[in-house]
């Protein structure tokens, strides 16, 4: 299955949230990174053909998805960054009715709702009202129903947010099994996430990809400008404020060690360490919201 | 499909909103019922009067007394029978009230001091047959449903606005993207808001007209509404049909009613991205015709009539014109509501379809 973007543009006004963007999209998982603003939610609904191009096309197999219809949606599963539901529905009667919308049959739709309920963790709430749901319960329903018809195609909108540390394994395991042989292409603010489980990353900034590639790949951008140094803890605060500073973990010996991101050595007891993604995130966009 | 509807239909009724408009609804029926069957007076020109039950009583038993077609013989009796005892102080006579049936006879043959104004029934009635009974009761009926449908309307809007515009906080991600959402999903909406509207449109007919029943029984279903009490507006109606008929119009016209607004709300649902917004305009939209500075003489009065407020507020839209024999203008309704239904239908589908999420 292939999936590609061709010279996709979306503007609002005079704002272009996503510009001339072409990209080709294998089986694999893809997370994409960007600040707020930088296009990445935009980029999910041209995908879904939930926003209308401003110019360019998206195109599945060689096929326009505008032209596939149904048989487009039919291979998507969506969970929106800020997703609606019906307040007096119960979590299982949400999912049997995206269910219903996604063309399940009630004995599959029952099967699957079950199946995810228990793999969101939620089967003990099943029959409970969604207004009587946490903001991170919601969250797994709304992971639960983007699953229901199997798709080929997965797109999840900061899926991660609001969950706790064990549901983000919980989470992470889920798509990891879910994953193969198909597109999954989520976004998230938690770099670490996509560190465990995307094999591609998509760096986005200003409605244009800078970044794709496998996450050692396009880390080893910034290799030679991720240091460790250790500074006294009462000076930590300013070398933090005066450098990129991806971490900062103070030990018992009342020291602090600072992890800065820069093209030259920060100070004499700098020493060279191994980038990860978060240094790159935050060497891209250190105080970054276009929003 | 048939689940999807199923969901839509529940999406409706389980709104707070709907559920309390509903009951309030059921509540006014029988509050306005029960206030006029409170509120009737009768007199039978001798020793007996009384409210409520009694009133109710004494008008059947004066009515069943000249029941069948109306003849000079028999207005002359009536004349002798209801003529007033006591000096008027000058009122015309029209207006005085002792029962429904000698209202209606002075409305038509009395002169302003009680007596016979020298006019027969073919000089009233022309070659018409009229067939007189007790049929104050179900004219009463078809009073209050006037101001309940009218209310039924508000509250088939208030059910029809969220239908999409409700969608558009955050579940239109959810359903646009889905296989169906696009399709399937919007007809099923629009199946689910006619069938909730009808729904509603038949249990609150059927508990009027049952209501009615029971306190009134079915007598005076074939009677004439042209010798009608002079306080009802449908006895302006200048046709002779009889109470039976002018119900079913009315039911009739309650379905047209419902129907165009719900093509209506239908269409700004899916415009307005705020529920509340596609309420008031609806609401607006249906009410507009009051404004309208339009008179009977007018040659607009038969477009205006047709509009949905005047299904509901029937008489105006009965009284335009005999098409023939017991079919009247107000037909075109049926049109008419098609028409706005099919307007909605398609726009409200189209425009969800094609909605962009934001």
């Amino acid at each position: 299955m292939e999936l590609k973007t061709i010279e996709l543009t979306k503007k609002f006004g005079s704002k272009t949230a996503v510009n001339h963007l072409n990209i080709t999209l294998t089986n694999g998982v893809y997370g994409l990174l960007g600040a707020n603003g930088a296009g990445k939610t935009t980029f999910m609904r041209l995908l879904c053909n939930i926003q209308t191009p401003t110019s360019g096309k998206i195109v599945l197999n060689g096929k326009n998805i505008v032209g596939l219809n149904e048989k487009y949606r039919d291979l998507l599963g969506y969970l929106p960054q800020h997703f609606g539901y019906y307040p007096d529905f119960s979590a299982l009667d949400f999912l049997l009715y995206v269910s219903a919308l996604k063309g399940l049959s009630e004995k599959r739709a029952k099967k699957k709702s079950k199946e995810l309920l228990e793999a969101v963790g939620l089967s003990a709430e099943s029959r409970h009202k969604i207004k009587t749901f946490s903001g991170g319960m919601k969250q797994r329903l709304g992971i639960a129903q983007a699953m229901l018809n199997d798709p080929h195609i997965l797109i999840l909108d900061e899926p991660t947010a609001g969950l706790d540390p064990k549901e983000r394994v919980r989470f992470r395991n889920l798509i990891s099994a879910f994953a193969k042989n198909r597109i999954v292409i989520l976004s998230t603010h938690i770099v670490s996430d996509v560190e465990f489980i995307a094999e591609e990353i998509i760096m986005m900034k200003s409605g244009q990809i800078i970044h794709f590639g496998e996450p050692q790949e396009i880390t080893s951008e910034i290799n030679g400008q991720v240091w460790e140094c250790i500074v006294p803890a009462a000076h930590a605060e300013r070398y933090a404020a005066s450098f990129n500073t991806s971490n900062l973990r103070n030990t018992d010996r009342g020291e602090t060690i600072l992890r800065i991101i820069s093209d030259r050595p920060p100070m004499e007891n700098a020493v060279k360490v191994q980038p990860n993604l978060e240094d790159l995130y935050l060497f891209y966009f250190k105080g970054d919201t276009e929003e | 499909m048939k689940k999807l509807i199923q969901f839509e239909l529940r999406k409706i009724f389980s709104k707070r909103l709907t559920q309390v408009t509903l009951i309030a609804l059921l509540l006014l029926s029988f509050l306005l019922g029960f206030s006029a069957y409170q509120n009737m007076y009768a007199f039978d020109g001798k020793n007996r009067e009384g409210t409520g039950r009694t009133a109710v009583e004494i008008d059947k038993s004066v009515a069943e007394k000249y029941e069948g077609i109306l003849t000079d013989e028999k207005v002359q009796q009536m004349i002798a029978e209801f003529k007033p005892t006591q000096d008027l102080h000058g009122m015309n006579a029209v207006y005085l009230y002792q029962n429904s049936l000698q209202s209606a006879l002075f409305r038509k043959f009395s002169d302003m001091n009680g007596n016979w104004n020298g006019l027969s029934v073919s000089d009233v009635f022309g070659n018409e047959e009229i067939k007189i009974g007790y049929t104050h009761g179900w004219l009463k009926t078809s009073e209050n449903m006037v101001r309940i449908f009218i209310v039924l309307s508000l509250v088939v809007a208030i059910m029809t606005a969220p239908v999409f515009s409700g969608e558009y906080g955050g579940v239109d991600n959810i359903i646009l993207t889905s296989k169906y959402g696009k399709t399937k999903c919007a007809t099923a909406k629009i199946i689910g808001s006619i069938l909730a509207a009808l729904i509603v449109t038949i249990v609150v007919s059927a508990i009027n007209l049952i209501y009615a029943f029971i306190l009134y029984g079915n007598g005076g279903l074939d009677c004439s509404i042209l010798f009608a009490p002079a306080d009802f507006v449908e006895g302006y109606i200048p046709f002779n049909i009889t109470c039976g008929t002018l119900l079913k119009y009315q039911i009739l016209l309650a379905f047209t009613n419902t129907i165009s607004i719900t093509g209506i709300t239908l269409v700004l649902s899916a415009v307005c991205k705020n529920q509340m917004v596609a309420l008031v305009a609806s609401a607006a939209i249906y009410l507009f015709p009051i404004m309208l500075p339009v008179t009977e003489t007018s040659p607009l009065f038969k477009i205006i009539t047709l509009l949905p407020l005047y299904h509901a507020q029937f008489v105006s839209l009965m009284s335009v014109e005999q098409i023939s024999g017991n079919v009247l203008y107000a037909l075109m309704a049926v049109p008419v509501a098609l028409i706005l239904m099919g307007i909605g239908v398609f726009i409200s589908r189209r425009i969800f379809a094609k909605h962009q999420v934001s």
